[in-house]
C-alpha cells in the first residue's frame, strides 16, 4: 500500500489536506516506515537529524507525512511540528525494554499537549522480528494505554524492515482522521 | 531594514546547502536520477540525463535533501516544473520550522498526466526545467534549477 493508494482511499474528501507526524525514540524505525510507505529500498536508513517528508498530491487532495528525528538533543524541537496534526504516529522498539519507560514519558508527553488533543494515535510495534521482542498487545498495557480516554487509539504489530504490518496500521489511520 | 534583510538571508545561504536532488519511479521507488555534485551551488544549473521511460511512469518523486546550520523560523519553498519557460506544474510547501545543524528531506510525489496528454520525450529533451525556490517566510535563499534530459 503506498502513499498514492492511501490517497486515493481519501480522495472522496476534495480539497483537504491531511497531515501524519512520525515520532519516537532514536532507532525506533520512523524513517524505515516511511520509506515503506514509499516503496523505497531501505538499505542506508541513517539517523535522521532533523525531518524527512513525503508529500503526494492527487485530485487535490494532499497527504503530507512528517518524520522527525528522535534524537534526544533534537526531542525539544518536536512541539514545533505538532500544528495542524491530523494523526500521530507513535513509533517504538518493542525489544528495546531498556527504554520503555523512556519512549512512555516522551508518548505521555505527547498526549498531553494541547495541540496534539484529541488527535488520534497510531502506536507501531515495531521489531517484531527480534528475538526477545513485547507482543503488541503487552506493550499496549506497558504504556498504558487502554487508560486513554481522551482520543482514538491504536496499537499495530509490524516489522518495518521486512514491511510487514506497516500497510495495516494505515488502513486504520485511513479510518480514523477526521474531517475537520 | 533592506539591508537587514540582505545580511540575514546570506547568513541563511552561507549556512545552508542543498545536498542532493533525486528522481524517482514513485511506484517502485526505483531512482532514475541523482545528482550530487556541486547542487548547492546556487546559480548554476544542474543537467538531470533520465531515461526516456521515466515518462511511462504513472507517478514520479522529487527528492531534496538539504542541511541548514542556523535554525530557519518560517522557510518554504515554491517548485515549479517549466516547459520552454512556461509553468507546467507548481507546489508550494511551507516546512516551518528548521532545526539547527540538521539535515532534512523533502520528497514531492505527483501523478503524471494521462498518456495522451503527455508530450513526447523528443518534445521535451532539454526543454523541462524543475526550479526550486527556497524561502525563509518571503526573503529569498536560494533557487536550485534542474534541466532534463530524456535519453
Amino acid at each position: 500500500m503506498g502513499l498514492l493508494s492511501i490517497l486515493r482511499k481519501l480522495t472522496s474528501n476534495p480539497d483537504r489536506e491531511l497531515r501524519l507526524l512520525l515520532l519516537g525514540l532514536d532507532n525506533a524505525g520512523k524513517t524505515t516506515i516511511l520509506k515503506i510507505l514509499a516503496s523505497e529500498e531501505i538499505t542506508n536508513v541513517t539517523p535522521t537529524a532533523g525531518f524527512n517528508i513525503k508529500s503526494v498530491i492527487s485530485d487535490g487532495f494532499k497527504l503530507n507525512v512528517w518524520d522527525i528525528g528522535g534524537q534526544r538533543k533534537i526531542r525539544p524541537y518536536w512541539k514545533n511540528y505538532f500544528e495542524n496534526t491530523d494523526v500521530l504516529i507513535y513509533v517504538v522498539d518493542s525489544a528495546d525494554k531498556k527504554r520503555l519507560e523512556e519512549t512512555g514519558i516522551e508518548l505521555y508527553e505527547l498526549l498531553n499537549d494541547d495541540k496534539l488533543r484529541n488527535v488520534p494515535l497510531l502506536v507501531y510495534a515495531n521489531k517484531q522480528d527480534l528475538p526477545d521482542s513485547l507482543l503488541a498487545s503487552d506493550l499496549a498495557q506497558a504504556l498504558g494505554l487502554p487508560s486513554i480516554k481522551d482520543r482514538a487509539w491504536q496499537i499495530q504489530a509490524c516489522t518495518a524492515s521486512e514491511g510487514r504490518g506497516v500497510r495495516e496500521g494505515m488502513e486504520w489511520v485511513c479510518k480514523n482522521f477526521k474531517l475537520k | 531594514m533592506i539591508e537587514d534583510a540582505k545580511k540575514r538571508a546570506e547568513e541563511i545561504l552561507k549556512a545552508f546547502q542543498v545536498n542532493w536532488i533525486c528522481l524517482r519511479d514513485a511506484d517502485t521507488g526505483k531512482v532514475f536520477w541523482q545528482g550530487t555534485e556541486d547542487i548547492s551551488l546556487p546559480d548554476i544549473e544542474h543537467e538531470a540525463r533520465v531515461p526516456k521511460n521515466i515518462l511511462k511512469c504513472r507517478a514520479v518523486s522529487r527528492e531534496f535533501s538539504f542541511s541548514s546550520k542556523e535554525q530557519i523560523k518560517n522557510f518554504r519553498l515554491e517548485q515549479k516544473v517549466l516547459f520552454k519557460g512556461r509553468c507546467l506544474e507548481e507546489w508550494y510547501f511551507e516546512f516551518g520550522f528548521v532545526m539547527p545543524e540538521s539535515t532534512n528531506t523533502w520528497q514531492s510525489i505527483m501523478e503524471a498526466a494521462p498518456e495522451s496528454q503527455m508530450m513526447p520525450a523528443s518534445v521535451l529533451n532539454g526543454n523541462v526545467v524543475i526550479e526550486t525556490k527556497f524561502f525563509d517566510e518571503d526573503l529569498h535563499i536560494c533557487t536550485s534549477r534542474v534541466r532534463l534530459f530524456y535519453v
